[in-house]
């Protein structure tokens, strides 16, 4: 297993609402959510940087809506 | 970066004696060279063979035109892609590369993350479908051990989930993923799901042998 190191993290009560929720509804740990979202955020930046656009289609009308990261 | 590596033991098809092998937790220049220098020189013999023997392409083993040095340079350095390798007798006898962005499919647990296999190939002298008797047994089943463990590590609790190859299919079947059919976003492969339960008899099984 890949050694880790430990870090304090400053939540208000919202955003720990927002990781507990997460938490149960994708059945994984709070620190597994915050893993996560480091490699999501990583690879959507990597495409962006690329010069790629993040879009979201809505499945049933395929209406697609673009994500603006600044 | 630090690699870890294990050992595990993969099966001498010759002489049926266990033999030692490195799994390591990344994809690094010495597999991309093992790749060029000892992988692409089998491929294209077994290539030769299948247009001398008139197979028809769409028969073909679709992995044959798989380029690893491209695979890796993509992802190179992206979390959300870890790799894994078995070396033994010197040489690099499987690949695998993951995904860890996507979520699971099967009802019972969609949209939960999972360590999704992109791409898994045992070395082509291991591989049986092209034509002569596989040197080692084991590789695919080593690797795919590897990523269900991963999945645990990273608490997705051995969820994992691939499109199969179709050579492939009856393994996956065989090892108790979840066929979840053809997928036509994906040249219509099949795609498998591992669940939780599933991941658990897989490694039950496995600690019994």
């Amino acid at each position: 297993m890949t050694a880790k190191r430990t870090m304090t993290l400053n939540l208000t009560d919202a955003e720990m609402r927002v990781l507990d929720d997460l938490s149960a509804r994708k059945d994984i740990t709070k620190t597994a959510v915050l893993r996560q979202a480091l490699r999501l955020y990583q690879t959507i930046d990597a495409r962006v940087e690329r010069g790629e656009k993040l879009l979201f289609e809505n499945d049933t009308t395929k209406e697609k809506a673009e994500l603006m990261l600044l | 970066m630090t690699v870890e590596v294990s050992k595990v033991y993969l099966l001498d098809v010759a002489t049926g004696e266990g033999v030692e092998a490195e799994l390591r937790d990344a994809i690094e220049q010495a597999q991309i060279d093992d790749w060029a220098k000892h992988w692409i020189p089998v491929v294209l013999a077994a290539i030769q063979d299948l247009v001398a023997r008139q197979v028809p392409r769409a028969d073909w083993p679709q992995s044959l035109h798989w380029n690893w040095p491209k695979k890796i340079t993509r992802v190179q350095g992206m979390l959300a892609f870890p790799g894994f390798s078995v070396v033994a007798q010197g040489v690099t006898q499987g690949l695998a590369q993951l995904d860890l962005t996507r979520g699971c499919q099967e009802p019972g647990q969609k949209g939960k993350p999972l360590v999704y296999v992109e791409y898994l190939e045992v070395a082509p002298w291991n591989r049986s479908e092209l034509g002569a008797t596989p040197r080692l047994r084991g590789v695919g089943t080593v690797l795919l051990t590897a990523a269900i463990a991963l999945s645990y590590e990273e608490g997705f609790k051995g969820r994992i989930g691939l499109h199969s190859l179709p050579q492939a299919d009856a393994f996956y079947r065989r090892i108790g993923m979840t066929d979840l059919g053809p997928d036509p976003a994906c040249q219509n492969l099949r795609y498998f799901e591992m669940t939780v339960e599933q991941a658990r008899a897989f490694f039950e099984k496995e600690e019994g042998r």
